[in-house]
């Protein structure tokens, strides 16, 4: 028996892969960390626009570095690498995160069945967010290739007429939905994973970890709703059509 | 007896593999509550008064060996820690626990797959030479002692397994009772391995780094085991390691 074991180890040892395994799965958290912390600072940036034109005019020259040039006009390039990336960023975490996805009939039927026989709230969740993740990975290329290359039409007036003449609306609206609770969950489980918030009742903790993220989700999601409508309103006065 | 005077209603999955032309099925039985009824006692009058075909797995009748484990209203749980008042509608739905082999009705081989599994994390204290039995063993402070104590409370019953889903998609997935063993050795000083030697067992996809924190393991223990930071904190050791 352990010499089998060693004969075994023997084929798998690979000195520069051994901890292959901890590093990957530091990446996906990380990377989903990242990516979840810019989300909710995109919406807030992006919601500026509920305080009015010159707000989100504002922050969008910020965004563009206009403090940086001599007569305030800015990079629009800054935000097209900026969209470059987090489109990295997103590969990366997809990649990673891909492989716990169940990849073929036998792993989603076990899913399905655990599912079905089992009333779990978390491994609900895991699915939603899983499900979501999907989504997310053939909504957001449109978004941000849309990003890196027309920088430029980031704006009050460009934006509102990208979302109804340009009828991104579409695009966004379940973009938003899926993000915010994809973000929301992984988030939750980032902190459930690695106990990022050691407690002396880690079951209580973990009952208010879960309070908090979906009143995030909500909160997230509602503000993303009235942004969209803003704009939207924008765009309808503008001369736009949904 | 029947102070609630309260008409039971246990709805069984019924299948016995080795029966020939034998279909999985759900059957009712009902059955009259008494005062204190858990569902072990339930289970015990049914085989006893109306259906003695009806397999199910106990020993103890006291949450300590494990062995009644199965899945109740949708949660893996013991039956002789259930008590039938949990139930509002005094009904109640089990299934064998998924994940382990089938022996028949209620009754899983939990056995086969926790020895495999001991074997795997070699769940037993490695010692580079043989203790002298002639002089006392090393003083281990009381609150160490308590530690070990906590974790190796774990009864082996195997609802962290079957509540699992990652453990139902990735069968080679060690699962948290694994991880809690791990844990108690891993705590004990009189086990010379050090966590280069644990990385080996469970720095892999199929041990710590492929657990998704579905967390079905801590809301299901019987032993309320605390899987979710053990498990967490065995993933930070490992990345150390």
């Amino acid at each position: 028996m352990a010499e089998q074991r060693n004969y075994l180890r023997l084929l798998t040892w690979d000195p520069s892969g051994r901890r292959t395994a901890a590093r990957l799965d530091l990446w996906q958290s990380l990377s989903g960390f990242l990516l979840a912390l810019f989300l909710w600072a995109h919406l807030l940036l992006v919601s500026s626009i509920l305080l009015g034109k010159e707000a989100m005019a504002w922050v969008t020259r910020a965004m563009e570095g206009a403090f940086l040039s001599p007569h305030g006009e800015g990079y629009p390039v800054i935000v097209s690498v900026i969209a470059l990336a987090i489109t990295l960023l997103v590969v990366v975490h997809a990649l990673l995160a891909m492989r716990k996805l169940p990849s073929n009939w036998h792993q989603y039927r076990e899913l399905r069945h655990s599912q079905q026989l089992l009333d779990h709230a978390d491994t609900r969740q895991w699915s939603l967010q899983a499900l979501t993740g999907v989504i997310i990975l053939f909504l957001v290329p449109a978004h941000l290739f849309t990003m890196f290359a027309l920088p430029e039409t980031i704006g009050p007036e460009g934006s509102a007429m990208r979302i109804v003449a340009g009828g991104f609306w579409i695009l966004y609206l379940p973009l938003l939905l899926v993000a915010e609770l994809h973000g929301a969950i992984g988030l939750y489980r980032l902190a459930i994973k690695w106990n990022l918030f050691p407690s002396r009742d880690p079951r209580r903790t973990r009952l208010r970890l879960q309070r908090l993220k979906w009143a995030a989700s909500g909160l997230f999601i509602l503000l993303g709703l009235a942004t969209l409508a803003v704009f939207v309103r924008i765009g309808l006065e503008q001369g736009g059509a949904l | 007896m029947n102070a609630s005077g309260r008409t039971l209603t246990l709805n069984i999955f019924r299948f016995d593999p080795r029966l020939e032309g034998d279909q999985p099925r759900m059957q009712r039985y009902q059955l009259p509550e008494s005062d204190g009824m858990t569902l072990f006692i339930a289970l015990n009058k049914l085989r006893e008064e109306q259906d003695p075909s009806l397999k199910f797995d106990f020993v103890c009748r006291a949450g300590i060996c494990g062995s009644c484990a199965m899945v109740i209203n949708g949660k893996p749980g013991l039956t002789c820690r259930t008590l039938t008042t949990a139930s509002p509608a005094g009904e109640f739905t089990l299934h064998p626990l998924p994940a382990f082999e089938l022996i028949g009705d209620l009754s899983v081989d939990t056995g086969r797959f926790m020895r495999a599994m001991s074997e795997r994390i070699e769940g037993w204290v490695h010692r580079e030479k043989a203790g002298n039995i002639h002089v006392l063993e090393e003083r281990m402070e009381p609150a160490l002692a308590e530690a070990i104590y906590e974790l190796d409370r774990c009864i082996e019953c195997g609802c962290c397994v079957a509540a699992c889903a990652t453990k139902r998609m990735k069968e080679s997935f060690l699962g948290a009772v694994g991880f809690m063993k791990l844990a108690r050795f891993r705590l004990d000083p009189r086990d010379g391995r050090d966590d280069a030697d644990y990385y080996e067992v469970i720095g892999s996809e199929d041990g710590v780094f492929g657990c998704m924190s579905l967390l079905g393991c801590e809301d299901s223990c019987p032993k309320a085991l605390p899987h979710q930071v053990q498990i967490a904190y065995l993933r930070r050791k490992m990345l150390q390691a």
